[in-house]
């Protein structure tokens, strides 16, 4: 008792979960570099990539300073701020490949959503952190929902589908936690669930003229991880055809996935010895970013999987002590929703890797390449020291 | 939370185990079959030489200029974007759709492709190739990832043109590419054969247990439909290997790698000698370019085939250089009349006419109703039944053997042949193998003529056997017809003192490249024995000197060479054409008459002509060939 008292006492800093980020960063640069130097060897973008890893890091060291309670108060400024800066995105932003996420700052492309993750972590856990009699309001919940869907929209529109719904597994893990009554969180699970038994029902076989306006690129991804056809059922020969061939598109990214990582094997083909991802089998605009596990898997096999899994648990679970061990509700709530949106966006990337989940546009945590993304990880990671650091006293 | 996230992880991990260690075969097998592409690389093919090593059938270098698409990729894209795409937006103002794209991007391609095609063409060329777009955009949809041929053999001043002017255009390249060639042309062709190119060789025969190997894209490679280059194919072509090219996701070529290196095929060593088959075509073009006719010599003691010719011949680079032949080459090559791809000496069927008195005079003397001094008179012609078979052969009077034999009288060998009886004329001729294939060359290149069975009583037509029959018989027509490779190997026996030979083309299978141990292949050369009386070879053998030596009346007199021995029967016989009546000659022979050696047979077929006219003087040249052969190795022995 007394020793773990003196090591509490003593480290302010999470060692462990430290050493699993930079682990995990360290095998983001080794292969980001392998992707993409396969494919052009002059790329840079693993050095960017170590650039926004400095930045990142610069910026968690900096929350560290504060305590979480100070940066609290400005939740609810800050949300607002993303909220404006969503809308913003939907009249100034960037097109690229159909979709308006981005605001080109010149050296670098910032992705609002992104950053209104973090906003929302924090506006729903300083909304949430009251005493358990002022949850059972149904009024408050619905507010708490509010806020939720206020973003959801908003980043549905741009549209990504992927950053959306990853909404609500955070609101959720919060609600969860802050004790919200389960009732109302069964309504809230419900609900999301019959929304999108509906929707799928509606996309995967309503006539088209009953189907929502739903982007077509996401209409085939699900009727892709479906399994369904594209062509409705009443098409002609030649439509057949084209959908068919279209449907073989479609599929592509996945499958190759797919051979990329089972081709890997138990002990994978060596760093920079994977094909897949060299011969342009795996798509160069995703290898490094979105399916830069699939580059792992085959390239360092079972093994290399097992590692950057390894690497996350230790990430996830010191999350989660440090969400135990937090000063107050606040503190707790705020690491809960660091790491729910940080598993979500775990589970679902690998998983999408191995055709587990339907592809959407969500980046590995510190392993893609990509500034927001790299930023918006180490700044929650910053907030989960925070909680550690101020878990005592001030 | 603890507990979700542990579900979540464990569920990745069960996943990843699946794809990763369940499934790992089925993906690895998806990788290759999306990212290589399997290339036949042919096996050197073996070569053919004659007894003496000098080259019948040999591989030469042929020289083809090929585009590599995957090095001109920058120009497609360059192609596109600064000439294609701006006509476009020029034309219709507006930017192209995706669909339109496609179309855009293959006229681009098609642009870059021909003018290549016209730059190199135009360097080594007469006259430009336009670029023919289907096949083009064929190749590149399909084959992507191997050259596309352009310009195929060039000579070497092409070669050079080729060099200075268009060897530095991206994309281009010099392949060389193994050609059968025969370097003698027409050379024992019927013997030889020749070879295709043919690209689907292993979807023929996939049934084979080592055809393991399907290839994304069949070299073509040499194989053997004619002759010794058909029978021995396996032997010759060796086992081709196998290389993969590593194609990236759009099918260009990235990287080769060769998986099976090609094991060469074996040369082939045959008992053909160059100069006695040079020797022996000439022999029967001395009576023109179209003399039909054929020529076969063996060596009387091992059945060693030292040459076989028919004529007429065709030149078998024909066969690999098409496009080199005009049509009335090929036209010939379909000459009902003169079949060229016809292999006379062991195809071709004919009576023998009074070439077969040896084997009647053989069944006589061993049935013993005849000695030497047996005597029948001629009054010019024979009468069987009311038919009269004309004499003109001997002057009227009595005649005992030698000089009947010299004469080649008809009513003397009727005579003996009618008591000797047809019982023992066939039974004799199937000692001999009449009848019969001699197993020379595969079967399907040979016919085995036509000879009564033993215990036979019929004709071939399955009417009554006649004296008459007999009598024809006697004078080598009617119910018989022999191979001039069968008549070979019939006054090879008499020579040898009773042996009928197994005959053989091919002597040995050589190893390319290292100088391993030859494979001679089993010979046994003895087929049968023929169980005579040695005294009964020996006066025929005597009888066939003087008919070549005797020269006032000896019908084969024209063979003569002083001091070869050269033994020798003439015969004519009549076939039917569909024009009419036209004759076979032949003289078949052996020499040295002292310790015989070689064998010759030549068969011509024509009209109005004589075996002792034209085919012992075609003889005496295959001799003078021979004679000269055997001098200079008894010249090379005195001096070693």
């Amino acid at each position: 008792m007394y020793e773990a008292t003196l090591t509490q006492k003593d480290s302010r800093i999470d060692w462990l979960l430290l050493g699993a980020i930079a682990g995990l960063m360290l095998v983001g640069l080794a292969f980001i570099y392998s992707a993409s130097t396969a494919i052009d060897g002059n790329s840079r973008f693993w050095i960017k990539q170590a650039i926004f890893y400095c930045g990142g890091i610069g910026l968690a060291v900096g929350i560290c300073f504060i305590p979480y309670e100070t940066i609290s108060r400005f939740a609810t400024v800050g949300y607002w701020l993303s909220i404006a800066l969503l809308i913003w995105v939907m009249f100034f932003g960037v097109t690229v490949f159909g979709a308006k996420r981005w605001i080109d700052l010149g050296f670098f492309r910032f992705q609002p959503s992104e950053f209104a993750k973090i906003a929302m972590i924090f506006m729903q856990a300083s909304f949430l952190s009251r005493s358990p009699e002022e949850l059972r309001d149904p009024k408050l919940f619905m507010k708490a929902l509010g806020l939720i869907l206020l973003p959801f929209v908003l980043i549905l529109k741009e549209p990504d589908l992927g950053s959306a719904l990853v909404l609500f597994p955070i609101g959720f893990g919060i609600m969860l936690v802050a004790g919200v009554p389960m009732k109302f969180l069964w309504r809230f699970i419900g609900g999301v669930s019959l929304l999108v038994v509906l929707l799928l029902v509606d996309i995967l076989f309503a006539p088209p003229s009953w189907q929502i306006k739903l982007e077509e690129y996401q209409r085939h991804r699900l009727l892709v991880y479906f399994g369904q056809d594209f062509a409705p059922r009443n098409a002609s020969e030649a439509d057949r055809q084209r959908l068919k061939q279209l449907q073989k598109d479609k599929s592509y990214n996945v499958e190759q996935a797919l051979i990329s990582v089972g081709s890997g094997g138990l002990t994978g083909k060596g760093w920079r010895q994977g094909t897949q991802n060299a011969l342009g089998y795996l798509p160069r605009a995703v290898a490094h970013n979105d399916f830069i596990f699939s580059v792992i898997a085959e390239e360092k096999g079972f093994l290399g999987s097992v590692m950057v899994i390894g690497l996350y648990s230790v990430l996830i679970f010191s999350g989660i002590k440090i969400a135990y061990q937090a000063r107050d509700r606040l503190g707790k709530l705020l690491a809960v929703g660091v790491v729910t949106m940080l598993f979500s966006h775990i589970f679902i990337n690998i998983g999408m890797n191995i055709r587990l989940m339907p592809v959407t546009g969500i980046p590995l945590p510190l392993l893609s390449y990509g500034g927001s993304s790299v930023l918006c990880s180490l700044i929650a990671i910053g907030v989960l020291q925070n909680v550690y650091i101020y878990r005592r006293s001030h | 939370m603890g507990l979700i996230v542990f579900i979540g992880f464990s569920i990745l991990l069960t996943g990843l185990w699946y794809v990763q260690i369940v499934s790992q075969r089925k993906y690895e097998t998806s990788l290759k079959v999306q990212s290589f592409r399997t290339v036949r690389i042919p096996a050197a093919r073996g070569r053919v030489l004659d007894r003496n090593g000098e080259v019948l059938a040999d591989n030469q270098p042929r020289y083809n200029i090929n585009l590599f698409l995957e090095d001109i990729r920058p120009q497609f894209l360059y192609e596109y974007t600064n000439s294609v795409k701006k006509e476009f937006v020029a034309k219709h103002g507006r930017t192209p759709k995706s669909t339109e794209r496609w179309e855009l991007e293959r006229q681009a391609r098609y642009r870059v492709g021909s003018n290549l095609v016209w730059q190199v063409s135009s360097a080594v060329l007469p006259q430009p190739l336009v670029l023919n777009p289907n096949p083009f955009e064929r190749h590149y949809r399909e084959q992507r990832a191997i050259p596309l041929s352009l310009v195929t053999d060039l000579t070497p001043q092409q070669i050079a043109l080729f060099m200075e002017k268009a060897s530095h255009l991206p994309g281009i390249e010099l392949e060389v590419e193994p050609f059968r060639f025969y370097p003698h042309g027409s050379l024992a062709a019927h013997v030889l054969g020749y070879t295709r190119k043919v690209q689907n060789k292993e979807n023929e025969d996939l049934s084979k247990e080592d055809e393991e190997v399907r290839f994304n894209y069949p070299t073509p490679v040499d194989v053997g439909v004619a002759g010794l280059e058909s029978g021995f194919n396996e032997d010759l072509e060796g086992k081709y290997g196998a290389k993969a090219i590593l194609v990236n996701n759009i099918g260009y070529r990235q990287s080769e790698e060769t998986w099976i290196e090609p094991s060469p095929g074996r040369n082939l060593v045959l008992t053909l000698d160059l100069e006695i088959q040079k020797a022996a075509e000439r022999a029967i073009a001395m009576s023109g370019p179209e003399t039909r006719g054929a020529a076969v010599v063996l060596n009387v003691r091992n059945g060693d085939v030292l040459a076989m010719a028919s004529a007429p011949s065709y030149d078998l680079n024909m066969f690999v250089r098409p496009n080199d032949y005009s049509k009335s080459d090929w036209d010939r090559l379909q000459d009902t009349v003169l079949t060229p791809q016809w292999n006379r000496a062991a195809q071709g069927t004919y009576h023998p006419g009074s070439t077969f008195k040896i084997v009647i005079a053989l069944a006589a003397f061993e049935a013993g109703v005849m000695d030497l001094n047996y005597e029948v008179y001629n009054p010019g012609y024979f009468l069987i039944g009311s038919r009269k078979i004309e004499d003109n052969n001997a002057p009227k009077g009595n005649w005992a053997f030698m000089e009947a034999f010299k004469r080649s009288a008809n009513t003397y060998f009727i005579d003996v042949g009618l008591k000797a009886g047809a019982e023992r004329i066939i039974e004799m001729g199937d000692r001999f193998n009449l009848g019969e294939k001699t197993g020379v060359v595969q079967p399907s290149l040979e016919s085995k003529g036509y000879f009564p069975e033993v215990g036979q009583r019929t004709k071939a037509d399955g009417s009554r056997w006649k004296d008459g029959d007999t009598a024809n018989l006697c004078i080598g027509q009617g119910e018989i017809t022999v191979t001039p490779l069968q008549m070979a190997l019939v006054t090879a026996a008499v020579a040898n003192g009773g042996t009928l030979l197994r005959p053989r083309l091919v002597a040995q299978l050589e190893e390319q490249g290292h100088n391993s141990l030859p494979e001679v292949l089993p010979h046994q050369y003895r087929e049968r024995e023929l169980n005579v009386r040695a005294q009964h070879l020996e006066w025929i053998r005597k009888a066939m000197l003087d008919d070549v030596e005797d020269q006032k009346v000896g019908t084969g007199k024209a063979a003569y060479i002083p001091g070869m021995g050269i033994s020798g029967k003439t015969g004519t016989a009549q076939i039917r054409t569909p024009k009419g009546i036209d004759h076979v000659v032949w003289f078949v022979s052996f020499a040295p008459y002292d310790d015989p050696k070689y064998a010759v047979v030549v068969t011509v077929e024509g009209h109005r002509i004589s075996g002792g006219g034209v085919a012992a003087p075609k003889a005496k040249e295959i001799y003078k060939t021979i004679q000269k052969i055997e001098q200079d190795r008894l010249r090379n022995i005195a001096v070693h």
